[in-house]
């Protein structure tokens, strides 16, 4: 064995500079062969190549031969390698899971690419890519987001196209008699010593399902149908209790968590003094913070079952995917 | 007059026949029924369903800290489905 490593050691010095010129390789060292996706203990030269090719589309110049010396080869189709790039930076094409912001926003997280009226469009939350309804249709949208440093117009990356306008709660009210009662109110609770105060607010509770938004990209190639740390879509699914799941965001990256109440109806912080209620989202243990607002929560199989928008320390919310999909008419 | 009597007492046994055949309530109603009541009360965040330490389904509510006066104020249980307090602190837009 010691001897193997040892030929194979010095044949990889001798062809790795050669092997690298070929078509697709992107690397090479000793390592065991697999046969049909088993390991054996066979020690090989491993080719790793972005895309395995069909020996008949390959000129013999470009093909890892069977043998090297007697040593066997084995191709290793390990996909394009990159030097690993923070979600906060600028990426093109952008894929899921890195940050993005409307213009006047912080930082959030760019879901992923979805279909609306056969257009490719990035989906992300309302508050994300909307400034939480402060916005207008066409409004530019940066990747980075401007707290990474996103600016105009070097990194314009898509237009904002369509939001779903969330309501608040309270809002302070504006009804010049409930003051007047309040400040009465208020008079003589001073004057019999409390510290208790009254205040006016306009109570409207209107039930949320989703804080969500999508832009459409200045150029398609700018965009990737890919998620960071996730790979490609394969479809969508409800999302139930106990499903495991999964996200790529912009502040904590890859995380896993579990489906842990559905049916969930919550008050959600926006700011410092405004409130939603949102209903029927999904809660998940503690999988996110601020920033990854917007990215796509999956199960296992890869299957788009929500978008995460808000959290605690031991929560995170998730609108469920139907609902997204619905409200803003589009598909994957 | 005497023929609407003669009806209703005709309908009532039918329809109380077929209320005692309709199913209890889901847990889903029973949640929706009590949702805005609990998540007016100060420190109520969320109220959703989920699942006990049995694996039995419950109606959690959260809460945004610690407060016992306002635990003391939730009950137990809602309809036969039990109801579990959580502390999953505030809740904000991230």
């Amino acid at each position: 064995m010691e001897q193997d490593l040892t030929a194979a050691r010095n044949l990889l010095r001798k062809t790795r500079d050669e092997m690298l010129t070929r078509a697709n390789v992107v690397a090479v060292g000793a390592g065991y062969k697999f046969t049909g996706g088993e390991k054996t203990s066979t020690l090989s030269i491993v080719c790793s190549v972005t895309k395995k090719i069909p020996a008949s589309e390959l000129s013999s110049r470009d093909m890892v031969p069977e043998t090297l010396d007697n040593i066997p080869t084995d191709v290793f189709e390990s996909g394009r390698l990159r030097a690993l790039q923070s979600p906060t930076e600028r990426f093109r094409p952008a894929p899921g899971g890195v940050s993005i912001g409307h213009h006047e926003i912080t930082a959030g997280t760019l879901g992923c690419l979805v279909k609306k009226n056969g257009e490719m469009v990035i989906l992300s939350n309302n508050h994300v890519l909307a400034n939480s309804n402060d916005a207008q249709v066409g409004d530019p949208i940066l990747q980075p987001g401007p707290y990474d440093g996103g600016r105009f117009p070097n990194d314009h990356i898509a237009d904002l196209t369509q939001f779903v306008p969330i309501t608040f709660t309270e809002s302070p009210s504006d009804c010049p008699t409930a003051r007047t009662v309040a400040d009465l109110l208020n008079t003589i609770s001073n004057i019999l010593g409390s510290d208790a105060r009254l205040q006016v607010i306009r109570e409207q509770v209107t039930d949320n399902l989703v804080d969500a938004a999508i832009a459409r990209p200045i150029r398609v190639e700018d965009v990737s149908n890919e998620i960071l740390e996730i790979g490609t879509i394969g479809g969508t699914t409800q999302g139930e209790l106990g499903m495991a799941v999964k996200k790529s965001g912009r502040t904590t990256g890859f995380t896993t968590g579990e489906i842990l109440q559905v049916d969930v109806s919550a008050n959600v912080q926006y700011g410092q003094n405004q409130i939603a209620r949102f209903t029927d989202q999904l809660m998940a243990g503690p999988m996110s913070q601020g920033g990854d607002s917007g990215s796509a929560v999956l199960d296992e199989n890869n299957q788009l079952v929500g978008l995460l928008f808000a959290g605690s320390d031991q929560s995170t919310i998730i609108n469920r995917i139907e609902n997204v999909f619905s409200t803003l008419g589009v598909t994957v | 007059m005497k023929y609407w009597l003669l009806l209703l007492c005709l309908l009532l046994p039918i329809v109380s026949f077929c209320k005692g055949e309709t199913m209890s309530p889901s847990i889903q109603e029973i949640k929706k029924r009590h949702e805005n009541r609990l998540l007016t009360l100060p420190s109520v965040v969320s109220v959703g369903i989920g699942r006990d330490k049995d694996g039995n389904p419950a109606i959690i509510v959260g809460l945004d800290g610690s407060h016992p006066e306002i635990e003391a104020q939730l009950p137990g249980s809602l309809e036969n489905y039990p109801v579990l307090v959580e502390v999953v602190g505030p809740i904000k837009a991230q």
